[in-house]
């Protein structure tokens, strides 16, 4: 999968997560500190990505993971191996 | 640990102008919430914005995505995200200019090694950018004064004004703190939990507190003593400059560290007793529960602090009468005699039934006319120092009436009055009364003796003359150094028995003439030299105890019996301690008659070097009478050291004993002081006997050891 359609994948499952628009998940965000994200929203990300991208992620390596960028690598890597 | 905080950076803290929180959100009873919301709430005089990555407003107030996006200058930052944003959240805090901050949230060094690199982390960024700030990992700030009136806090409520000031490492217990001080109608200057105090310290918020003009008594909830010696400082300066008292409830009396000591000073002076010790030189109070640090803050902070300790007792009960003077009297507390004026009186107003002597019975059915007689005219002896008044509630008892007359009795005479209204509900309408008018109750008349007694304790170290420490310039420095290097050179970290006496004579501490024989012949020669009677003891790194080794021999008073006695001592060590290596063999003056005292040296991780002084010989473990000291001390600590011992009166001469030469004891020990004051790399140092001969006579040492930093110590 090509990492801009993992990037665009990621920022929707974001926004469905928070109910804000696309536009606001900057590639950059930081889940917490841009997008005000808690813990129990960090928790639902884990499990919206495993489903959007039909992936199995160790949770406490995702639970690391703090910005969108970070995501995307975490991801990418993770169906490089799992495929 | 970091430099001093300056007045101004500590300032900032309880006195922003406008604040902004960090990571707030809306969800009520949270901590991001409850932050913002309490200082709204809570009258606060400045201006409080609120910054949520995601709101549009909280608690009804407009809020801005990031800290730099506030278009207004901000003096304080309350930063509740979570740790692992802190970073982000404090980079921004430093970029707007903001110069101080509370960091509220946890998830830093109380976790482990992640936590502590966070931690470091966000130091490094609010150093970069000068921002001081308190926590993290706290319950918050709270300043009652309402020229500011901030509460940046998660407690359930803002406290009463007051001039108690409250400082806490445990977060936990402020809001338990708070509540107890609700119900008991108290109220604070300043309260702060200051949780991981990776920037502001304990130290820093005292010096504040000295200044403070809101600030009478300063409480502080300690689990660990880090900076002992800072600590030590400031409480001395504060009791010096302002004579405000400061009362300490420090956890974790433990006596772990005492297991692994290697000398007898090692294994006595645990970390607990050296930390009491400490307080005690500081002028700190220290208590052993919470609700005895508030029986001791009330008293202190709404009353004077008592002239002298001679208390009037008034009740209208005479069992809790008899409960109070026996409580006084253990308290060290004197029942004052009254004046021949004060005695009529009493006669005049009491009924003929009543204990008109100390402590005075008003009898059962008493009412206000008799407290008011009883209570003003004791105040108003010359020979009363304080009046404690008790009251149980009978049938007759106008327990309202009494409380406000002993109110307004309280605000006429400038000595103290403390109250216990026995009892819990028909009394609670008068305490109620009492305290709101800082009277200070207490439940039970033991609670208030004690109270009393700890004001009089307050003023004793408030009003003592610590003196200055002698400085003696004769001691041969080069010698002493040449020593360590040695031992340091040859890679040891304990001294051998030549040379601790060598570093004591350095120290122009006196020994007992003593020389090393390696031969039977060199043995009887020293002893020639020496003078009869001698004794002989084996030198070996492989024997520890000498005596059941026999490695010692008393009293030879010829050249022939020290030839036998050496031959004698080296056998019955290799027969008892198999493969000993013997190094030599000391021979030394008998010592003769004195009094056996142990002199030691310990360095404690929190307060550095201490000196302990004791009874001695092979029983010290046993009777445990000994005192210690962080050193340097004056002589005149000395000498209250020696006063203390059980074993004080042994030297000072008693029946028909003759006294021994103290002033040649607090000599060696100011002398020791002075070791352990330049010698910071000596670990342990038992002087073990020193003999405190007669008076004019001396002492001298019979026997040392001197153990380096970094032993690998012992298992006990």
């Amino acid at each position: 999968m090509e990492r801009g359609e993992i990037q665009s994948r990621v920022r929707k499952v974001i926004a469905g997560v928070l109910k804000i628009a696309e536009e606001e998940v900057a590639a950059d965000a930081n889940f917490v500190f841009d997008l005000g994200a808690d813990s129990m929203q960090s928790l639902e990300f884990v499990a919206a990505f495993e489903e959007e991208f039909e992936i199995e992620m160790d949770e406490a390596a995702a639970l690391e993971i703090q910005t969108v960028d970070g995501a995307v690598e975490f991801i990418a890597g993770a169906l490089a191996t799992q495929r | 640990m970091g430099k001093r905080k300056s007045r101004e950076q500590v300032h900032g803290i309880f006195y922003p102008r406008s604040v902004a929180v960090v990571g707030t959100n809306r969800g009520r009873g949270t901590v991001p919430f409850d932050i913002f919301y309490n200082i709204l709430k809570d009258g606060f005089q400045g201006t409080v914005y609120p910054v949520s990555p995601r709101e549009k407003s909280v608690a009804g107030v407009k809020a801005y995505k990031y800290v730099i996006d506030i278009d207004d200058d901000l003096d304080m930052a309350v930063l509740v995200f979570p740790s692992t944003v802190a970073h982000l959240a404090m980079e921004q805090i430093g970029k707007k200019g903001i110069k101080s901050a509370i960091i509220i949230s946890a998830g830093f060094r109380e976790i482990g090694e992640a936590g502590m690199k966070r931690e470091q982390e966000v130091k490094a960024i609010a150093d970069e950018y000068g921002v001081s700030f308190i926590g993290p990992n706290c319950l918050g700030v709270i300043n009652t004064d309402p020229e500011c009136s901030f509460n940046a806090s998660f407690a359930r409520q803002m406290p009463a004004q007051g001039n108690i000031a409250f400082l806490s490492q445990s977060g936990a217990l402020c809001t338990a703190v708070l509540d107890y001080a609700l119900a008991k109608n108290i109220g604070f200057s300043k309260f702060v939990s200051f949780g991981n105090k990776a920037d502001i310290s304990e130290i820093d918020l005292l010096y504040y507190l000295k200044d403070d003009p809101k600030t009478r008594v300063i409480l502080l909830y300690l689990e660990e003593v880090t900076e002992g010696k800072a600590l030590m400082d400031v409480v001395q300066e504060i009791l010096s400059e302002r004579g405000k008292p400061v009362l300490i409830l420090k956890s974790g009396r433990t006596t772990e560290g005492a297991t692994a000591a290697a000398s007898h000073t090692g294994s006595l002076a645990g970390s607990d007793e050296v930390c009491n010790a400490a307080f005690r030189q500081a002028g700190i109070i220290r208590c052993e529960t919470i609700e005895d640090m508030f029986n001791y803050a009330i008293s202190m902070a709404y009353q004077p602090i008592p002239e002298g300790k001679r208390v009037a007792i008034v009740t209208n009960a005479g069992g809790p009468g008899v409960l109070a003077t026996d409580r006084a009297v253990h308290e060290g507390l004197t029942l004052a005699r009254f004046s021949e004026k004060t005695a009529d009186i009493l006669k005049k107003s009491l009924p003929h039934t009543a204990n008109l002597k100390n402590p005075v019975d008003l009898i059962g059915d008493a009412k206000k006319d008799r407290y008011s007689a009883a209570v003003s005219s004791i105040l108003g002896d010359d020979g009363v120092d304080g009046a404690l008044v008790i009251l149980t509630p009978q049938s007759m008892t106008d327990i309202r009436s009494i409380a406000e007359e002993l109110c307004s009795i309280g605000r006429r005479f400038p000595k103290p009055l403390y109250t216990s209204f026995m009892g819990e509900a028909d009394v609670s309408e008068g305490v109620e009364i009492l305290q709101r008018h800082h009277i200070p109750h207490y439940s039970l008349p033991e609670d208030m003796c004690q109270a009393f007694s700890q004001a009089c304790l307050f003023a004793e170290l408030r009003d003592r003359d610590p003196g200055q420490p002698t400085l003696y310039d004769d001691v041969d420095m080069d010698r002493a150094d040449q020593i360590f290097a040695t031992v340091r050179e040859e890679g040891g970290k304990k001294l051998s028995m030549d040379q601790s006496f060598r570093l004591l004579d350095a120290y122009r501490i006196p020994l007992l003439p003593y020389g090393l024989a390696g031969s039977e012949a060199e043995a009887a020669a020293l002893a020639g030299e020496i003078g009869f009677p001698i004794v002989l003891k084996v030198v070996s790194e492989d024997v520890i105890h000498k005596s059941d080794a026999g490695g010692v021999l008393l009293g030879l008073d010829s050249a022939e019996k020290v030839r036998r006695g050496y031959q004698g001592i080296l056998e019955s060590v290799r027969s008892s301690v198999a493969g000993a290596r013997v190094e030599a063999v000391l021979v030394q003056k008998m010592a003769g008659d004195g009094e056996e005292v142990i002199i030691g040296i310990k360095q404690d991780p929190s307060f550095g070097s201490v000196v302990l002084v004791g009874i001695g010989g092979i029983y010290v473990e046993i009777f445990r009478d000994f005192v210690v000291r962080v050193a340097p001390f004056s002589r005149g600590e000395a000498r209250a050291m020696v006063q203390s011992l059980k074993l004080f009166p042994l030297l000072s001469g008693v029946r028909g004993r003759e006294p021994r030469d103290i002033e040649s004891l607090l000599t060696c020990i100011e002398r020791v002081g002075q070791l352990a004051r330049q010698r910071p790399e000596i670990a342990e140092l038992d002087i073990n006997p020193l003999l405190v001969r007669s008076q004019g006579r001396g002492a001298v040492v019979a026997d040392a050891r001197v153990v380096l930093e970094n032993l690998e110590r012992k298992e006990r």
